[in-house]
């Protein structure tokens, strides 16, 4: 009960394109996260599973079954607002009890099912609390317990936790993560924020300009970024471009435009033009020296964060981080040499030209 | 969520009977009305024709002419008198008074406004008078206190008229008072402006759309007043508004008296055209 | 600023509300003063009161005032929270046009429009009375009433319906059971509106009342016009402190003060 299929789901405003042929299958229990920057297309979609976007055209299936033309109230699902939504003329035990109560449901039964939520969400005796009365956490948790009351079958939450303060956020993404696990339902989430979409996603699919843009588990993403702007999205990206010399060995050998030979694990047709990326902290301080996967510099200027020092360098016209950690050892400084090394498995050959 | 039909459906069934009965309460009228302007006399009373002959009246007769232009006089003096008095009660308002007592302030200001009109205007019969409280109580303490007596003069009219709009003038200039940052005034000044030319060229440009608001929720209605000026006027009491009355309460020339109304209306108008982008959105949120 | 000019500009608030005040408050002092004539020194008495409750005619008149304006609250009231429903949820092509449409009540002379429906209610045979002044009254108040409703619905905006409808709310659920009680305080506050507007109004009242059959205001100005008595003060004083209850009452529920 509860995976979701969007065929093609195509929605235009006007000009823009809010929506462009997106494709996505959603399995049962998984906790999917849709990413991407502001005006990329994310909350629409999100809108358009919950039924309040009809799409112009594709199609929408709910357990296999169409539901473009069902109505928000009846395509069971649980919506949990960013702003909460509670209903401010309602105490929490109302707001909990709202979809149930619509559902013209027993008042036993009603009562029962809220004290379970009270309790799931940990909020026993605030039952009787106007949403105002409480903190932005408890808001959070109450807006969490409504979305769930009528066990839907899917589960949608649009930033959930985008009004929060940063501790108190990283606190609920732990416990929003065990009460999805433990109900084991089908959850979508929005939002902006990379590290919360790691942190809680099973797969994640990235978006730009009403596209999908890569999909997939956060390490595999994380890891084989597919285009440039996945690279740079999820975490910070050294591009590097070139021609495809030979393929031997299990190595792909690049020549880089500044003449520099890298190698990478990823196969490409020699000849072909091709973009590289490799994730700062896959790049170290290496001895000078000559050879493949040696990229030689001046280091621009450095940044202190603490457990590493970020070295900065001009390569190929474009600035590259390496993110050197503080062991104690000697490192250079702004204005001296520096060689930075990497291995050619942690090179990864995107699919599109760096622009 | 909803298809178009069904939408549209909803907005028609919302919508719809509270036009109708603009419609019919309202628009239809005007329409009559102006229909009315061009007869040679009234439908209901014989056999009508076209004629232009009551607006030829009003631009041939003295008598209109005259007080019409009393009318505007009236108007602008009204407005003139508002804005002198309520401007700086706005600004005391917006800058001086804070939090709950502004509340309370503003409240009682704008109170007087939504309250009977006609029983205000009645109320000052009994104080402009040597005959009245404060006359006689004047009188009493201070036997060689000159007179007070105003009654049945024009200055009696513009004090009635000025207690009746002040309220509203009063509160259209705190609105766009109120609306602007205090820090504003404090980077003039740290820009080297004097007092005055903070008040000349930041608080005076920015407070516009309210004093126009004011200006115009004042000049309008004072133009087609007639019952203030026929309680407290006297003699002087006519003007454009008390012979349009006239036309329908007295002379019965219905027609004579729509071409008149719609002189007015014209006026009114054009007014509005001149001065609605300015005021636009401050009227819909002082009404608000 | 200093403690001298904030003393001055108290004052000078004050002063403006002296004048505001003062006819109304010589007004009514004179409504319990038994001289007839206005002599002093004041003896408190409640004759005219007493002379209020026999005077036939305007009995009738405050009867006649009252029920128009409940008739008027009750019809403009549900006629413009429709409006409003219906511009706060849908956009659609003419919406700016027909807000537009509001404004004429609004702006143009009570005297222009009172003549006019004076004309068109004469010619279409649904003549002067006490129906008509209902009709008029009601158009005067419904654009007040959605001015006044749409402020508080923007206040809260559709995140509650669209929150309510992804609970499992039928259009008529969420209506019933969040967008009317979050309205509510709207709803009331514009229902004391125009039951004020309706009670306060002359000017339409004045040109639809047919000969006989009359209401107060235009009971009250007749009065004056043909050389009043004190019962007038006394008439106008409970007027007068109805419209004043029923605008504090407004104000609590609107905060029109735009702060808050």
């Amino acid at each position: 009960m509860g995976s979701v299929d969007l065929q093609s789901v195509t929605k235009t405003y006007g000009a823009t394109r809010a929506l462009d042929e997106v494709t996505l299958t959603i399995a049962e229990g998984e906790f999917f996260g849709l990413l991407g920057p502001s005006g990329c297309g994310k909350t629409t979609l999100l809108r358009a599973i919950a039924g309040f976007v009809t799409p112009d055209s594709g199609r929408i299936l709910m357990d296999g079954q169409p539901v473009e033309r069902v109505p928000v109230n009846r395509r069971d699902i649980g919506l949990m607002f960013q702003n909460y939504a509670l209903f401010p003329h309602l105490n929490v035990r109302e707001n909990l009890g709202f979809g149930l109560s619509v559902r013209h449901r027993p008042k036993a039964e009603i009562a029962a099912r809220v004290e379970e939520l009270l309790r799931l969400v940990r909020l026993e005796g605030f039952g009787e609390r106007k949403p105002r009365e409480l903190s932005g956490g408890q808001q959070q948790r109450v807006a969490l317990a409504r979305a769930l009351a009528t066990n839907p079958r899917v589960l949608l939450l649009d930033e959930p936790l985008g009004a929060l303060d940063k501790n108190l956020r990283e606190e609920m993404q732990i416990e929003l993560k065990q009460i999805q696990r433990e109900l084991g339902i089908t959850t979508i989430f929005v939002t902006h924020d990379q590290e919360e979409a790691l942190t809680l996603s099973d797969r994640i699919a990235i978006m730009r300009a009403g596209r999908v843009e890569q999909i997939g588990a956060p390490r595999a993403i994380y890891e084989r970024p597919a285009t440039v702007f996945a690279a740079n999205f999820l975490g910070a990206a050294n591009l590097f471009t070139g021609m495809v010399e030979a393929r031997e060995g299990g190595l792909t050998r690049v020549r880089l435009e500044d003449g520099s030979l890298v190698t990478t694990r990823d196969e490409a047709a020699p000849g072909r033009q091709v973009t590289l990326a490799v994730r700062p902290e896959k790049m170290q301080v290496a001895a000078p020296g000559e050879g493949p996967n040696r990229l030689s510099g001046t280091v621009s200027h450095e940044v202190f964060t603490g457990t590493a020092v970020i070295l900065r360098m001009d390569f190929q016209g474009r600035a590259i981080s390496v993110f050197a950690q503080n062991d104690g050892g000697p490192l250079p400084r702004a204005g001296e040499a520096l060689t930075a090394a990497f291995d050619p498995a942690n090179a990864v050959i995107l699919t599109d030209p760096a622009g | 969520m909803t298809t178009t039909a069904a939408r549209n459906r909803a907005i028609l069934w919302l919508a719809g009977p509270a036009y109708l009965w603009l419609l019919a309460t309202v628009l239809l009228p005007l329409a009559a009305m102006l229909y009315f302007s061009f007869l040679t006399v009234s439908p209901l009373s014989g056999t009508p024709e076209f004629t232009l002959a009551h607006y030829r009246t009003f631009f041939t007769q003295e008598v209109y002419l005259v007080n019409a232009g009393r009318s505007m006089m009236l108007g602008l003096h009204v407005t003139l008198l508002c804005l002198a008095f309520g401007y700086p009660a706005a600004w005391v308002l917006a800058r001086v008074i804070k939090n709950r007592w502004r509340e309370a302030m503003l409240l009682l200001v704008v109170l007087p406004f939504w309250s009977n009109g006609l029983v205000r205007t009645f109320s000052w019969t009994m104080v402009l008078t040597d005959y009245g409280l404060i006359g006689r109580a004047l009188h009493a303490v201070w036997p060689g206190a000159p007179s007070i007596e105003i009654m049945n003069s024009y200055p009696a009219i513009l004090v009635g008229l000025t207690h009746a709009y002040l309220p509203y003038v009063v509160l259209t200039c705190y609105v766009s008072l109120q609306g602007i940052n205090p820090s504003l005034t404090e980077a003039a000044r740290s820009l080297g402006a004097s007092w005055g030319q903070v008040f000349l060229r930041v608080i005076l440009p920015l407070s516009l759309p309210g004093i126009i608001a004011g200006a115009m929720l004042t000049f309008v209605p004072v133009m087609g007043s007639f019952m203030e000026p026929r309680i407290l006027g006297g003699t002087q009491a006519i003007m454009l508004g008390t012979l349009i009355e006239n036309q329908f309460t007295a002379a019965f020339n219905w027609p004579l008296g729509a071409a008149l109304g719609f002189v007015m209306l014209g006026a009114v108008f054009l007014l509005m055209a001149l001065f609605w982008p300015l005021i636009r959105r401050h009227v819909q949120g002082v009404a608000a | 600023m200093s403690r001298m000019f904030g003393v001055l500009a108290r004052s000078y608030l004050g002063l403006v509300l002296l004048f505001l005040y003062v006819p109304i408050l010589v007004m009514m002092i004179m409504a319990f003063n038994k001289s007839p004539l206005y002599m002093l020194p004041f003896r408190f008495d409640t004759v005219w009161f007493g002379k209020l409750a026999e005077n036939e005619r305007l009995l009738r008149a405050t009867w006649n005032s009252v029920w128009i304006a409940l008739a008027n609250m009750a019809i403009a009231t549900s006629l413009g929270t429709m409006v409003a429903l219906a511009f706060a949820r849908y956009d659609f092509p003419g919406k700016r046009f027909l807000q537009g449409l509001l404004m004429p009540p609004l702006v143009i002379p009570w005297l222009i429009t009172g003549t006019a429906m004076l004309i068109f209610f004469f010619w279409t045979g649904i003549g002067r009375g006490l129906h008509s002044i209902l009709l008029g009254h009601v158009a005067l108040s419904l654009p007040y009433v959605v001015i006044v409703i749409s402020a508080r619905m923007q206040s809260f905006g559709a995140v509650f319906e669209e929150a309510a409808a992804s609970l499992g709310a039928t259009p008529w659920q969420v209506f019933r059971r969040v967008s009317l009680p979050l309205m509510a305080p709207g709803i009331v506050a514009a229902a004391l509106f125009a039951f004020a507007i309706s009670f306060d109004q002359f000017v339409i009242s004045y040109f639809l009342a047919p000969v006989g059959i009359s209401i107060l205001p235009v009971e009250i100005y007749s009065s004056i016009r043909q050389g009043f008595t004190p019962e007038i003060n006394a008439i106008s004083t409970i007027v007068i402190l109805v419209s004043m209850a029923l605008m504090i009452a407004f104000a609590r529920l609107s905060s029109f003060s735009g702060e808050r």
